[in-house]
């Protein structure tokens, strides 16, 4: 090997070296507790609503070809704590949709992973076993007033609140709060029920200003 | 998601170390010249983005003897810092909010021209003094639950050095190479709710030098 040849072959080395050079933290550690994310609609004032509607029923996502919503004793403890942070805000629920200035709609991912980005808003006319627009009134699809960036991984729960008074011109119902919670699955049942809980209110704590002054109107 | 394979990484270095070791032979490849590979450690400074002390990094440097003691060339080099954060709300600037565990990394690639004074040539221990001027590449990344979030950005890069070249045989030139540094990146960048003016660093760099 000439001496020439030797120097190319170690600044080919050099270059393929220093191409895979970045080190990655483990990220075994980030995965011991749950994240919360929350957004909102900068132009919603949250004191002007009073009354709010929340199913009984919390919906999977999964890889089933059937709608399927989750209804047993677990999943009326995550409905009643969100309702419990509702009126800790002053919000009264009802039982009619129809009275409903906002709905509340839960939703919990098994299995699939999706991607959702305010590059593809119809992101949920592809998948039709999500909550359909229909469910709230004559809507026809979904709106995000702000951008929206997340991943939907196995063990994730969304809380999204809709505002049912909006104009119904363009058909599309406007979310104006969503919360993504992940990291809610481990080996322990025990865990994840507890980490749901915790996470559901973290959701409401670290969204100030959803509150309202019904109470006291 | 970006992944590296640290085991692949691992058996590139040590075939570029394989045939530096078998240079010694014909130490010198070209007249006049120096190459230096090394293993480079490195303590953050001031209010750094991933303020951990790390030896995550390489460094290599080539260069040409224009005056028995005045020595040009090149050089690239290569750096990862790490910190853990604790589980935290972050307020983003966008007004939304992000409750999560964090691992920053702070990844940083210069690369430039390189001067030395070389002091005592033809001795075993053959100290010099040194400086870096070139351009940075760096990474600032957050690694949260499943994701990683990075911004990057470039910096003029700004080095002085000391060190020595140790030849146990003089006239073969092939020994060991160890250095003290400080550097300094103009690299500006935001990331979530942090921020990053400038990359100061002191470290250390030990290896081998032909």
């Amino acid at each position: 090997m000439t001496a020439k040849n030797l120097l190319m072959s170690l600044l080919s080395m050099l270059a393929v070296t220093v191409v895979s050079c970045q080190k990655e933290p483990s990220t075994s550690g980030l995965h011991e507790d749950f994240l919360v994310y929350t957004d909102y609609d900068r132009q919603t004032d949250f004191s002007d609503i009073e009354i709010f509607y929340l199913p009984d029923s919390i919906l999977l996502i999964g890889n089933s070809d059937q709608t399927e919503y989750w209804k047993d004793a677990d999943a009326q403890e995550i409905i009643g704590t969100v309702a419990e942070q509702m009126e800790a805000r002053n919000f009264i629920r009802t039982d009619d949709k129809t009275a409903a200035q906002v709905g509340l709609q839960l939703s919990y991912v098994e299995q699939v992973t999706y991607f959702v980005g305010y590059d593809y808003p119809y992101w949920w006319w592809y998948y039709p076993y999500y909550w359909a627009p229909g469910y709230w009134g004559d809507w026809f699809g979904w709106h995000y007033p702000y951008q929206v960036y997340y991943g939907y991984t196995a063990g994730s729960m969304l809380i999204e609140m809709v505002d049912l008074t909006a104009e119904q011109e363009s058909r599309k119902l406007p979310v104006i709060w969503d919360s993504y919670i992940g990291g809610l699955l481990t080996s322990s049942q025990e865990i994840n029920m507890q980490r749901t809980l915790n996470a559901v209110d973290q959701a409401f704590a670290q969204s100030p200003y959803l509150i309202t002054d019904s109470l006291i109107r | 998601m970006k992944t590296n394979n640290i085991f692949r990484h691992k058996i590139l270095l040590l075939a570029v170390a394989s045939f530096a070791f078998a240079l010694p032979g014909r130490a010198q490849l070209f007249p006049n010249t120096y190459m230096n590979i090394d293993w480079q450690m490195n303590v953050p400074l001031g209010d750094a983005y991933a303020d951990k002390t790390s030896g995550w990094g390489m460094n290599f440097e080539g260069g040409y003897f224009i005056t028995p003691e005045f020595s040009l060339g090149a050089f690239i080099s290569y750096q990862t810092n790490i910190q853990s954060i604790d589980r935290q709300t972050l307020q983003l600037p966008d007004g939304s909010s992000l409750t999560t565990a964090q691992k920053h990394t702070l990844f940083e690639l210069p690369f430039g021209v390189a001067g030395r004074y070389n002091f005592m040539k033809h001795r075993v221990f053959q100290p010099y003094v040194g400086m870096r001027l070139g351009a940075d590449y760096a990474e600032m990344s957050s690694y949260y639950y499943t994701i990683q979030q990075y911004e990057d950005s470039w910096g003029v890069y700004l080095s002085p050095e000391i060190g020595a070249s140790i030849f146990p045989s003089p006239d073969q030139r092939f020994g060991f190479h160890v250095a003290l540094f400080y550097s300094y990146a103009s690299n500006s960048d935001r990331l979530l709710i942090y921020s990053m003016d400038g990359i100061s660093r002191f470290g250390l760099r030990v290896g081998i030098s032909f």
